[in-house]
This record gives structure tokens, sequence and C-alpha cells, in this order.
């Protein structure tokens, strides 16, 4: 089956967690992750600039390595990134902020990429909420 | 046909909890993930009205969860998961709907 | 054929980005013509309330992008009767036309969509 995932809580939230673990047996099942599409707090999920506490998961890096390991289509709202502070350069320059802070293997982009994807995906799994 | 719906906030705390039930179809199935598993702690208000659903309302939980939260005694009919089911009961139904 | 999604908004107007976040989803599927469906659904249904002053907050008031929903195609817009009945509200509270709907007749809903997303 093909699979989008969305992610609508931050890194230290339980959802980003489980929504990696999920994400991990999609794989493992044999299935395929379309695109995975970070938005509300979710972008956080995706920063680079997030140190996890040393006894903690760092489940921000965790999500970047696996988007990385396994060539995914990685997404993050451009809206709700500018909103929540999480720029790449591009909008950190057209923005002029201090610091592009978007991690590896993610990219900015509109709603439309959630559309597009679910569009071509069996099921639509969102994690998070506040 | 079918919902998955997943809850994982506290039904102590929050709402979800009960807006969720009364709109579970009768082939739907509810998955409690993070505090939602608070809800199968025997003698409460939500584990009895997790006892009153339908008998075709499928009930699943997540094995760490439950887990982490050692809430003793579970009711009969909930089904742990580990992320492999999670995965599975994801695909038997027709979609999923999370309350976030 | 195009798979369909239901978005159900349960965030009063105000209370943080989700409700605005929400109504976002619904227009970028609207802008590529796709089936959707907007479900107001516990405090979400005070999004559709007469008379709001979203100024006094400096807040943006939706009233208006929820009033055009129909200009972007998506005119499949639904209540629930228990949310409005929990908060005293009925039809003639909103400032929108929408279909309400009883928890069987949300249920049912719900399962006609390809996906749901519940924000």
């Amino acid at each position: 089956m093909k699979f989008v995932i969305a992610l609508f809580a931050p890194p230290h939230s339980p959802a980003a967690r489980r929504a990696l673990r999920f994400a991990e047996a999609v794989l493992a099942g044999g299935h395929e992750i379309v695109r995975l599409f970070f938005y509300q707090d979710g972008v956080h999920s995706a920063s680079a600039n997030v140190v996890a506490a040393q006894d903690e998961l760092d489940v921000a890096a965790e999500w970047s390595r696996f988007v990385s390991a396994n060539q995914l289509d990685g997404v993050v709202c451009i809206a709700a990134g500018l909103r929540r502070g999480v720029l790449d350069a591009g909008e950190a320059q057209r923005y002029q902020r201090p610091a592009a802070n978007l991690a590896a293997g993610w990219e900015l982009s509109g709603l439309g990429q959630l559309h597009e994807a679910a569009q071509q995906a069996d099921r639509l799994v969102c994690f998070g909420g506040q | 046909m079918a919902t998955l719906h997943l809850l994982s906030h506290s039904p102590f705390s929050d709402g979800r909890f009960n807006s969720c039930l009364p709109l579970l179809g009768d082939t739907d199935a509810l998955l409690l993930a993070g505090d939602a598993t608070y809800a199968l702690t025997a003698g409460t208000k939500p584990a009895t009205e997790l006892e009153q659903l339908p008998e075709q309302v499928a009930l699943f939980a997540l094995e760490d969860d439950v887990q982490a939260r050692a809430l003793g005694m579970l009711p009969p009919r909930v089904q742990l998961l580990d992320y492999a089911g999670f995965v599975e009961l994801t695909c038997r139904y027709e979609r999923i709907n999370s309350w976030l | 054929m195009a798979r369909s999604m239901l978005i159900i908004s349960r965030q009063a107007p105000w209370a943080g980005p989700s409700a605005r976040e929400a109504l976002d989803i619904v227009l970028a599927g609207g802008a590529f013509e796709l089936p959707l469906g907007l479900l107001f659904l516990d405090d979400g249904v005070f999004q559709l309330t007469k008379a709001q002053q979203a100024a006094s907050l400096e807040q943006k008031d939706l009233t208006a992008n929820l009033q055009a929903l129909p200009l972007f195609g998506i005119d499949s817009l639904f209540v629930a009767r228990r949310s409005l009945a929990e908060r005293n509200l009925d039809e003639s509270s909103l400032a929108l036309p929408v279909e309400i709907l009883d928890d069987a007749g949300l249920s049912t809903l719900i399962n006609r969509y390809d996906h749901v997303i519940t924000i």
C-alpha cells in the first residue's frame, strides 16, 4: 500500500516518535511512503536547531536520518514553517532572518504537496495534536 | 467502508475521547495510543464506556504505551499492537481518522 | 477518479492557528478542484457564529473566507448537531448555510470520504 504520513507535532511530543516508529514499520512491512508532510507544529520536527537533552531521544535528528537513509520525499509546509520560524536559506534571506534552520532532507513547499500525495496514496495517516 | 479512529489524549483531561465515541460507526475500530491508553484503567468511566461499545467495534491499543503506563488488568476485548500490527491495521480499514 | 478528503475542524476560531490552518488545507484542495468536505465539530462550531469581532484580538476574521468557500467549489459544509446543542447554538446562530448532522449522520459522512484530517 501507498502511505502519506503527516506529522502535526513538535519533536518533543510523543506523537513525533510514534509517527517515526510507524513510518519505519510501513517500510519494514514492504509498503511505500509517497511523501512525509510536516504541518502545524510538526515543522519543528524538521528543525536542525533542536538540541535534545543528553538523556532524551533526538527525534528531529532521527527523522532527518530516516528521510535521508530511505531517500524519502520529506516536505515541510512553507506557511506553517514561516509562522513558526522554520526556514530554509531562501526564506531566511527573503525575510532577512538571522538563520536558516530547516534540517537536511526536508524541503519547504505548499499544501498542494499534501493534496498531491493524498491523491496518490491508499492511506493518509496523521500524527500529533496539541 | 469502515474507519479506524486514533485517539492519543487522556480521556480525563481532554474532550476528544467523549467526542469520538458517539461518532464510531458500527464496524469502525478504535486505536488508543499515548495518554488515551489511560482510558483502559479498570474501574473508570472511560473504561466502562469502552466496554459498552458495540461488539463489532474493534478496540486496539499500542503495546508500548500500555507497557509504559503499567495499567494493570486490561479489558478483555482490547488487542495490543506493536508498530507492525499498527501498520497492518491501517491497511485493513479504509481510512484513518486521527483525533489530532 | 479523484480521492475525496474530509477536513474536520474542531478548534475555536482563536485557539491558535488551527482554525486557519484547517481552512488552508481546504482552500489548497479547492485550488486543485478536489472533492472536499469540511465539518465543524466541537469548538469548531464557534468559527461559524455571527457578528464576531476578530479585530478586538488583533486577529483575522475567517468568516469572510468561510463564506467564500462555495466560490472555490467547496459547498459541502457540515456541522455537528451535538456540538451546537452543547454550546446552546442553532442554525440561526450561524453565519453560513451548512448541513447539520446528528451522530449517525456524522459517522456515515466520515465513511464516505477516502481520507480524513481532523485538526
